[in-house]
């Protein structure tokens, strides 16, 4: 079964989404910084990686997202927002912003698994 | 003035004429003067401003028409009459001509003379009144043109910009100002200045002219002169129209409000900071909900309850982050009622370590006081006062080691109070201690992991602390304690 990374500061996001993930039978490894995230996406290598945009400053998840994929990882990156509606920042322009796709916060729990399969999913078919 | 007696000159040379008409007509309330010679006549008429004055034409030195020329000269408003036995269509002609008023054919009855002396009088009259008149509009014409002067002056040195233009698009009016926010070096009125306006203002102008009916009314637009908000300017155009109501031109107002909105900015910064700031905790409980109320997930008993519990961990969390930026709010606003009165700090810092007994016996950390012997009191509020000692106490609980020591000093310096409150917790590294006072930051780390906090305490002691022209010192090494020393001087009001 797929390894997925979430990386998120909030504790109880990470707790919430590897339950969810871990039921459907994948394996969940986490991070609660930039840094840890990094260190096991590279360590670990997973499948898919979940990636909160704000973890200590503002955009912190864009520049770890920005920095996997100058070293040519291309692990598909599911970024997880909270504001960016509230703010008026619609993101989807993919050319922009190097991550595959978006789940907004609250997480239900239909949504991420649906656009984790999704992910998944498709990694597969390319090979 | 009407009530004041007239005064009269006669000149004549014939004593018995003389005394006659003085006596005639100090009768009826006039102060008569004489002169028996036109050399007198000269001398008296000129020395002083006579309302009227009767000259006989013929006399043995001077002739009546010189003496009439000569008191006209200096008297102008002297109101003459020429009397004589002798009259001719020519004198009647030069006499007028030198300025006489009119003409007394000698001999004359007492009816005649006061009939025409009453005459003069009332030219005098007018002749006063309408001097009087035009003094006046000389000096209101001198009043408006000081007026439209002094005008000019404010409109030339006020710092926003003024420019009218009429329907074809010349400058009409301008100040200073506005060239210099139009970036326009030389302009002189009468120059067709349309087509040097921003685009947009020029867009607002053609409107406004080719409608068909003047409204009054104002458009407004913003715009950026200099990139990256550095210099925005409001451009409020208003049609200016004739009395007939038909419409003469447009007058420009030209205001900086790059200040303004560096501060919309701020604000708007603000709001979404604050938005998710109170999302986070909401998108974890629901994150809880979600997958409790989920059938496919299997979660038991036990972790049930986990999640619940730290669902209203996070909820309280919130709660007090709302409370937070109700009084952050309330001190911007200043809507809130302070009542000032003396306070003792050492009642305070009592009630305020009570409160937090239990917390401190939690993480088992001691705690020691030293207030320095008749400690002057303050005046101040007595709610934010404890606010300042609650926020900086449960930091230095929350951010202690297990086991560790809170030291608290109170003392006077010169003016001032100084409350140090000295920690042995986990610290900060020197470039989390310049962010410490920002709204909503919280120092990230594996020390940190876990304890709860708003992000606004410090922001709120801060605030406090300025409203009473206070000081705040942070004295801090990673990994060893935080010393914080709030100083407020004494006679605060």
């Amino acid at each position: 079964m797929a390894l997925i990374a979430i990386i998120d500061d909030d504790p109880d996001i990470l707790d919430a989404s590897s339950l969810v993930l871990k039921s459907k039978g994948y394996n969940v490894i986490t991070a609660t910084n930039p840094n840890d995230g990094y260190k096991i996406v590279k360590e670990k290598k997973p499948n898919l990686i979940i990636l909160d945009v704000m973890m200590d400053e503002p955009d912190d998840g864009f520049f770890l997202a920005q920095k996997f994929r100058k070293e040519n990882i291309i692990t598909p990156i599911l970024m997880y927002t909270s504001v960016s509606k509230a703010i008026g920042f619609e993101f989807g322009k993919n050319e922009m912003v190097p991550v595959d796709d978006f789940v907004e916060k609250p997480i239900s729990p239909d949504e991420l698994v649906r656009k984790v399969e999704l992910l998944l999913h498709k990694v597969e078919e390319k090979r | 003035m009407n009530t004041k007696k007239k005064n009269i000159l006669i000149i004549d040379d014939e004593k018995g004429l003389r005394l006659g008409a003085q006596r005639l007509l100090e009768e009826e309330g006039y102060i008569v003067e004489t002169a028996e010679s036109g050399k007198t006549g000269i001398h008296l008429g000129i020395s002083k401003n006579y309302d009227v004055a009767v000259i006989d034409l013929k006399m043995p030195d001077i002739d009546g028409l010189e003496v009439l020329k000569q008191i006209k000269l200096t008297r102008p408003n002297t109101v003459c009459f020429i009397a004589t036995a002798f009259a001719s269509y020519d004198t009647a002609i030069q006499s007028t001509r030198l300025g006489a008023f009119g003409y007394i054919p000698k001999p004359f009855t007492p009816e005649e003379l006061i009939y025409q002396v009453e005459l003069g009088v009332k030219q005098r009259k007018l002749i006063i009144e309408s001097e009087r008149l035009k003094k006046e509009s000389e000096e209101n014409l001198l009043e408006i043109a000081y007026e439209k002067s002094r005008l000019n002056a404010i409109i030339k040195s006020i710092s926003d910009g003024v420019l009218v233009i009429n329907r074809v698009g010349e400058v009409v009016y301008f100040n200073y100002a506005a060239l210099k926010f139009l970036n326009i070096s030389e302009l002189k009125i009468g120059d067709m200045a349309i087509q040097r306006l921003p685009e947009k203002i020029i867009e607002i102008i053609k409107n406004i002219l080719s409608a068909d009916k003047v409204l009054l009314k104002t458009y407004s637009i913003q715009i950026e002169l200099l990139p990256n908000n550095e210099l925005v300017i409001e451009a409020a155009c208003t049609p200016v129209p004739h009395p007939d109501g038909s419409i003469a031109g447009v007058v420009i107002v030209l205001s900086n409000i790059t200040q303004f909105k560096k501060i919309e900015q701020i604000k708007s910064q603000f709001v979404s900071m604050v938005a998710h700031e109170l999302k986070t905790p909401l998108s974890a409980v629901q994150g809880f909900l979600n997958i409790l109320l989920d059938d496919s997930i299997v979660v038991d008993k036990e972790k049930e309850k986990d999640y619940l519990k730290r669902s209203v961990v996070r909820l309280n969390n919130l709660k007090e982050l709302v409370n937070d930026l109700l009084d952050i709010s309330r001190m911007e606003l200043k809507t809130k009622q302070r009542e000032i009165e003396e306070i003792h700090l050492h009642e305070i810092l009592h009630n305020t370590v009570q409160l937090l007994e239990l917390e401190l016996k939690k993480k088992n950390i001691s705690l020691v006081s030293t207030i320095e012997k008749d400690l002057p009191l303050i005046k101040a509020d007595q709610n934010e006062i404890t606010r300042i000692f609650t926020n900086l106490l449960s930091n230095a609980i929350k951010y202690n080691k297990i086991g560790g020591k809170i030291i608290i000093d109170i003392f006077t310096k010169k003016n001032y109070i100084s409350i140090r409150i000295k920690d042995t917790g986990i610290g900060m590294r020197e470039e989390e201690q310049k962010k410490l006072f920002n709204e909503f930051y919280r120092i990230k780390n594996d020390l940190t992991r876990g304890i709860s906090g708003t992000g606004l305490g410090l922001t709120i002691v801060k605030r406090i602390v300025d409203s009473y022209h206070g000081k705040i010192e942070v004295e801090s090494i990673y990994g060893e304690g935080t010393t914080i020393t709030v100083i407020l001087p004494i006679n605060i009001n």
